[in-house]
């Protein structure tokens, strides 16, 4: 029994663990209900992290890796011989109190191979949500998968019960999903999608005139695009996450570099190295459109449809508008100081209060912790210049190759 | 003049007090861990409450409530001469009242954000990493923080296992807070060794472990970044660390 327990869930976390999210944040709730355990803070908690520096907050894992479905890039389709296993619902809401109870994770992180069809899948997840809820009492963080194509009732039950949801637009075109999910259907990813967004509104609203209304995915909603196994270029993917981020208020559009599992001659071959640079600087652009006010027009000239890989994207910004540095630190709106590649909106705002006091010098600058690093080729401090080069994109670029070469040759020092 | 407290808080705010109300202060110690110096007097001060309470308020009114947090945190850091940065920078504070905290870097000020800022980042950390393991029924946690974290994280735990009992043991501190059907209470003087796991203890820790384990992806392997957000000496104390 135990052993069996063990191999199912070797099989249904190895299973779910492509899913990049494991965000527990956004929900504050306190343990109110008599014998309850659990709660939800805010800021998210990070439990451990994996031996590849991942955070690991929730207990991740399918329902079952059980699929009718073709899709090429997954291999939990139904033509690869895998091995297979279902948890029923007693055991996964038995194995997160369990974890919960020690501290392991902040809660669960439910999905499913679509297993029958649709609704029954859908209705699997209800009730371990139900369970864990109504029977075990349990408030920690709970973010469920909707499955696409799901009845819109059991998706508004299940909504009703979880933190967060999420549906997987998993590529940004029609024709990359026709290529490479054929049994899926953009309509039915749409259609959950634009649900949770109304029923999110219609509960916050009603919120105002009952307070004792319960809100429906508290949390808001995510998805996830495979970044790599397509054609599609950066530019298409940002603009696709924009419109998510417009019509869907997404808490967040995650992005997964393609990991070869199947050799299909749709895809990317087996040997190729996932783009996980790619991935990265995706987040970065990403960022910068949500939290320092870029439009994604301002990340691409018209002949590059895709973010370099050796330099960020906001220095390449930079480098682009060259004209407009240096910025001078003591005088610079907040808007044009997270302009500045390296300041972060920590620094920025640091910067503006501080400088209230005193005109900030470069020595402040360094004692407010601010790196500098990329920063002092942007900037001027009392209109002093501190980049140890011209301003020209060439040259700071050159600077920058060196400080690498440097960084990497005192590692090197150290390990001998 | 050097002031030697008792190692409370309170012990701490009425040296703040003589300061002011007596002789000025050269610095502050801990009773025990002081070594007399050849250039200073030195008093034991005797913990008031009451006079506590008047630095505290004086410091909620004049500088702000986030300097009153900043300085409990720093008091409750392992900081080297803690209380003179709380000195020192109460002495410049007093001075500039509510505009205090706006002087981020200045250096009366820097090293006390410093040292809150460290123990607020270990108290978030071990929100996740704390681990307990189920002893007959009552959830047991052992750890090692450099910071004295007890008083700041029992409540998040006492909300979340509410209907639990729980151990907290800083074995570091030799001291433990004993949670019980809304009420804690922190003891010192405190050894819990030898511990027995059940045999279903040991199953869910196998269960976690062999998660654990499996969520690497192979292909993200980045042990440096893991190191960086587990460091080292926090890792035996983590039950998916050990085998």
């Amino acid at each position: 029994m135990n052993d069996e327990l063990l191999e199912k869930l070797k099989i249904l976390s190895d299973a779910a663990k492509y899913d990049v999210s494991c965000v527990s944040s956004g929900v504050e709730r306190k343990n109110n209900t008599v014998g309850g355990i659990g709660n939800a803070a805010a800021s998210g908690i990070c439990h451990t992290w994996s031996a590849d520096g991942r955070c690991i907050s929730l207990l991740k894992i399918l329902l079952t890796n059980d699929c009718i479905y073709d899709c090429h890039y997954c291999s939990n389709r139904v033509t690869n011989n895998v091995k297979r296993a279902t948890f029923t619902p007693e055991e996964v809401a038995e194995l997160t109190i369990q974890f919960y109870r020690r501290n392991y994770i902040e809660g669960l992180f439910l999905s499913s191979a679509v297993v029958k069809n649709p609704d029954y899948t859908m209705e699997n997840i209800y009730k371990t949500l139900e369970l864990l809820r109504n029977k075990y009492n349990f408030w920690g963080y709970i973010h469920v998968k909707v499955i696409p194509g799901a009845d819109p009732l059991l998706i508004q039950k299940t909504g009703m019960l979880a933190d967060r949801m999420s549906v997987n637009i998993e590529l940004p075109t029609k024709e990359s999903l026709k290529i490479l999910a054929p049994q899926k259907k953009i309509e039915n990813i749409i259609l959950p999608m634009s649900q949770i967004n109304n029923e999110i509104t219609r509960t916050i609203e009603d919120k105002k005139s009952f307070k004792s209304t319960p809100r429906f995915v508290p949390g808001g909603q995510s998805t996830q695009m495979i970044v790599g196994a397509t054609a599609d270029s950066d530019k298409t993917i940002l603009n696709v996450s924009q419109n998510l981020y417009d019509r869907f208020n997404m808490k967040r559009v995650f992005f997964s570099a393609y990991i070869p599992v199947i050799s299909s001659p749709n895809l990317p071959a087996v040997s190729t190295v996932p783009p996980l640079k790619r991935e990265h600087r995706l987040y970065q652009a990403d960022w910068l459109m949500r939290f320092y006010y870029f439009k994604s027009e301002e990340l691409f000239t018209e002949i590059d449809r895709n973010l370099d890989l050796e330099f960020d994207p906001k220095i390449m910004y930079a480098f682009r508008n060259i004209d407009k540095f240096p910025i001078e630190i003591n005088k610079a709106s907040y808007e044009e100081l997270l302009r500045v590649p390296g300041l972060g909106v920590t620094s920025a705002k640091r910067i503006i209060k501080e400088r209230k006091n005193a005109e900030l010098s470069y020595d402040s600058l360094r004692k407010m912790k601010t790196v500098l690093k990329r920063a002092q080729y942007f900037i001027t401090v009392k209109g002093k210049y501190y980049g140890n080069t011209k301003l020209e994109p060439e040259a700071i670029k050159n600077e920058l190759r060196f400080k690498e070469i440097q960084k990497q040759m005192s590692i090197f020092d150290y390990m001998q | 003049m050097d002031y030697l407290y008792d190692g409370t808080f309170e012990g701490l705010l009425t040296c703040i007090y003589y300061h002011y109300k007596k002789e000025n202060a050269c610095n502050i110690f801990e009773k025990s861990s002081y070594q007399q110096s050849i250039i200073n007097d030195f008093e034991i001060v005797e913990t008031d409450a009451n006079k506590a309470k008047v630095v505290l308020d004086a410091i909620n009114n004049k500088i702000s409530n986030e300097a009153y947090v900043d300085i409990y945190y720093c008091y409750l850091s392992d900081v080297e001469n803690k209380e003179n940065i709380i000195l020192q920078f109460l002495v410049f504070a007093f001075k500039y009242g509510r505009n205090t905290m706006n002087f981020y870097s200045h250096e009366k000020v820097l090293p006390l954000n410093e040292a809150s800022l460290k123990v607020f980042k270990e108290e978030h950390r071990f929100l996740g990493i704390l681990r307990f393991s189920d002893i007959g029924g009552v959830l047991y946690a052992k750890f090692s923080p450099d910071s004295d974290l007890l008083v700041l994280i029992v409540d998040h735990f006492a909300d979340r296992y509410k209907y639990e009992k729980f151990i907290i043991h800083d074995i570091r501190r030799n001291k433990a807070v004993v949670y019980s059907q809304n009420f804690w209470e922190v003891i010192e003087n405190v050894n819990i060794e030898n511990i027995e796991y059940s045999s279903k203890e040991k199953l869910i820790q196998s269960l976690w472990k062999q998660y654990f384990t499996g969520l690497a992806i192979k292909e993200r392997t980045n042990i440096d970044l893991q190191f960086q957000f587990v460091p080292n000496r926090y890792r035996k104390n983590i039950t998916e660390f050990n085998v």
